[in-house]
Formats: C-alpha cells, structure tokens, sequence
C-alpha cells in the first residue's frame, strides 16, 4: 500500500510511536518532573485529535459539497476567534466581533486569492487544497492577530501618563493611540518576518517536510512552500492590522479620553 | 454691562466607585476664572483636586455639570478642540520619546490645532532662554533633562501653544526652589497677558494667587479674592 513512493506508517508502527513517549514519561518520574499525567494527556489527544480530523477530512475531500466546506471554514474561524480573545486578557469588551470579522476577512481573500489565481483548482470549494490552506491562513493570522491585540493593550496602559499628556494637548485618539499601534503591529508581524528569513536555512518548514515525506519532488514541494509563506505573512499582515485598527477605539471614550485598565470592563 | 466670565462650570459631579461604593467626589462644584486670575487650590489628599482638573479638561469619563469657555457652552465645541484652549498639565511630567524641540512642536501637529503655524526654532530658542533653560539645546534628548528642566520644558510646550485657560496639578511637586520659581513665573506672565490659571498646591503657596479656592467633601469653599 504505497502513494506515489511514500511508504505507509502501519497501525502498529503508529503504536509503536507511543513509545517515545514511555521514555520520555520514565524520565519525567526519575527526575521528578512531576508531568506524568501532561505528557499522557497530550500524548492521547495527539492520537484522539489528529485521527479524528483525518477522517473528517478523508469524509469531506469525499462528499465534495460546498456547504460542508463553507460550514468547516466557520467553525475554524470562530474556534481561532476564541483563541484570540482569550489570549489578549486585557482586551476591552466588544472585541470578539472586531476580531471575528478581521480573521474572517484575512481567511477568505487570501484563501481564495490562492486556491483560484496560484493552484488555479477547477472548483472553487476543492476542500483537498481549500481546507488545508484556509488552516494554515487561520492557524497563522490567529497567531499574529492574538499577539498583536495583546501587545495593542499591554503597550496603552503602560503608556497611560503619556497618554493623558498627548490627549490634554489635544490629540485625538489616533494620535494618543499610534506609538502603541506600531508597537503592536510590529509584534504581530514579527514572527512571521523572522521565520520567512530562516526558512530554508534553519528548518525545512512543516508543509514541505509533509509533502516530501508524502513522496513529492523536493523542488514542487518548494514551490508550494513559498506560495504558503508569502501567503501566510500577508495573512498575518492584513489580519493585524484589521484586527488593532478596529479595536483600539475601544480603549478610548467617544470623547477620545482613555480608559485604564479597570475601567474598560471585561473582554467578552 | 455684565461680561463673561473666561471660564465657568457649573454643577461639576463626578462619582467614583473606591472600595467597591460609589463616591460623589465633586457634588456640584460651581467655579468662574476671571482673565488674569491664579486660582490656586488647595484640599487634603483625596478630595478631588485632581478630578476637578481633569473634568474641567473634559478628560474624566462620565462627569456631569456645565462648561463654557468666554460665554461658549462646552457642548458646542469638540472635546479635543477644548483641551486646546482649556489646557491640563498633569502632574507626572510626561515628555515624549525624542528632543526638546520635538516635543514643543507635537501640539502643532495634532489635527485639533489644524491650520496653527509652529513657532520657528529662533521662537523655540528664545522662549527657552526666557524660562531659565539657556543651557538646554533643542536638540537635547528628554531623556537626558533633569526633573526641573523637564518640568518647564513639560509647561513650555503647554504655553507655547497659547491656550485660554491654564489647569495645572501640583507643578511644582517635585522640584527645587529654583525650578519652583521659574515655574510661578511662567503662571504669572500667562495671567498678566489675559489667562486664567487654576493651579493645584500642596507643598508651596503660590504668592501671585488671586483666588484662594479649598476642596473638601466634594464641594469648593473659598473663592477669596485678593486684590493686586
């Protein structure tokens, strides 16, 4: 049973793999790191989760209907947004929404941007190129997004005497608000910069190392990596950026003075 | 002929929730300033003194009573564009990130003073000389002022940009005699070319006060005049 070259992990071969995690487990008890109980949770819901979603797709690449893929993008979308909120506890009320739209927006125009014009698929829902892509779009801009909002509010508040100063000489709130924008723009971009430079030099990325395993050319499998990171760092860019310039507003009243910390109400 | 007064409020409240109960902070402060008047105010820690300043500013979130600036209610004009004519130096001194001359010249970039022309480094130079900071070049880092110099540099870039009405909280809070008189004569000149100053003390009297206003459970006593 082999595809295109690849040879095929067997169900016991992927049994077998546990067994790092027995070795790892041992050491934890012999040094006393006291993670026995992680490590097997993990390790369960490593195998639980991932073979879940191989047969969800394996069903949906299947059925081909565009209203499974449609209903699987949203729930990604909403599950990343969670994440999101969660991650920037400082956050003002309100912010789910913003955030929903910007992940929202970023994972369809890129998505499609690249199944239609770079993969050209012949259908627009193909969920063997779309669901994948539209993952890696989430997954990333999630990532970004949750850092850059985090850094948005941690940056005001330790900005708020600056803050009162620029607004007592009469700026509005995007002027009171920019330093600590760029600042979390710049967060939010970052990691993505970094790891587009070191591609290629400090690590084979997970996509290409996952289809060459699969038995494709190194070179295709090249090809596609950059399409992934070129169109993951734009996903990041465009989804940070939507995601702070709608919800910096929310540090602010209508009147354009600040709210600190413990007046702006919890994040919602 | 009655004229109107350069700043009136009327029926200041402001409530605050401390240790988990609402507290009337101010419960109807009424406060008129007079062209030339150093309203310097006083009240023991806590009672609102700050608060009153930055409700005046229109910079406290959810504060009730009336404004008006030279007979003009304060609803009809933009909160942003008021703060540039009703104009609050908080108390911690906060220069910007840059040089000297970077931070005087921020207020003009501000959109609310769309269409004001900066003053030119020559005007920046001479107003430094003028406050005692003939030793501060304009390409200084802020980093690099003392809590004195900074203090000034902080009233300057207020001053500069001309403003109505002075609200200034304990200026000289931090600061030696020196820096202390330098910053008095600032107020001083402001009000004799037609400003109103209101001005929180607590360590030093302002001896050029014309008004003499006390703070206490919300409501404002005082309001002697002495007259010059």
């Amino acid at each position: 049973m082999t595809a295109e070259g690849a040879v095929v992990i067997g169900w016991p071969q992927l049994l077998l793999a546990a067994s790092f995690m027995l070795i790892t487990g041992a050491l934890s008890v012999a040094i006393g790191l006291g993670l026995v109980k992680d490590l097997a949770v993990a390790s369960v819901r490593t195998y639980v989760q991932l073979l879940a979603l191989g047969l969800v797709l394996r069903w949906v690449f299947s059925v081909r209907l565009w209203w499974v893929v449609v209903v699987l993008l949203g729930v990604m979308t909403v599950v990343a947004t969670r994440i999101v909120v969660k991650r920037a506890p400082d956050a003002p009320g309100g912010l789910f929404g913003s955030a929903l739209f910007s992940m929202a927006i970023t994972a369809i125009t890129v998505t499609f941007a690249v199944t239609a014009l770079i993969v050209r698929v012949p259908v627009w829902y193909e969920p063997r190129y779309v669901i994948p892509i539209a993952g890696m779009v989430l997954g990333n801009s999630m990532t970004g997004i949750a850092l850059a909002l985090e850094r948005l509010f941690s940056d005001l508040d330790s900005r708020t005497g600056e803050i009162l100063a620029l607004t007592a000489l009469g700026a509005d709130r995007w002027e009171a608000a920019r330093a600590s924008v760029r600042m979390a723009l710049r967060a939010g971009l970052i990691p993505t910069i970094n790891s587009m430079a070191a591609a290629g030099i400090v690590f084979i990325p997970g996509m290409m190392t996952g289809q060459v395993l699969a038995g494709a050319d190194p070179l295709e499998a090249t090809k596609y990596q950059i399409v992934v990171m070129l169109m993951v760092s734009a996903a990041t860019a465009i989804g940070s950026i939507l995601a702070v310039m709608l919800s910096y507003r929310r540090a602010f009243t209508a009147d354009g003075v600040f709210l600190e910390k413990g007046l702006r109400g919890p994040a919602s | 002929m009655v004229v109107a007064p350069l700043l009136a409020a009327r029926g200041l409240t402001a409530v605050r929730a401390i240790d988990g109960r609402d507290v009337r902070v101010l419960d109807g402060v009424d406060l008129k300033l007079a062209p030339g008047d150093i309203a310097e105010l006083r009240g023991p820690s806590g009672a609102g003194k700050t608060t009153l300043l930055l409700a005046i500013a229109r910079l406290l979130p959810g504060a009730g009573g009336s404004l008006a600036l030279a007979g003009e209610s304060a609803d009809a004009t933009d909160p942003a564009v008021w703060r540039t004519k009703v104009a609050l130096l908080p108390q911690r001194t906060a220069l910007f990130p840059g040089t000297v001359e970077e931070n005087l010249l921020l207020p003009f970039a501000l959109k609310s003073r769309d269409g004001a022309t900066p003053p030119s480094a020559e005007a920046l130079r001479a107003a430094l000389d003028d406050v005692g900071l003939s030793d501060v070049a304009l390409d200084r880092d802020t980093a690099r002022l003392s809590v004195g110099q900074a203090a000034r540099v902080a009233l300057l870039r207020v001053l500069l940009t001309a403003p109505r009405v002075l609200l200034l909280d304990e200026p000289d809070a931090s600061l030696d005699d020196a820096s202390a008189a330098a910053v008095a004569a600032m107020t001083a000149r402001f009000a004799e070319a037609g400003g109103a100053v209101l001005r929180v003390s607590h360590l030093r009297a302002d001896a050029a006060a014309t008004v003499r206003l006390h703070l206490e459970g919300g409501r404002l006593g005082g309001g002697d005049r002495d007259d010059r």
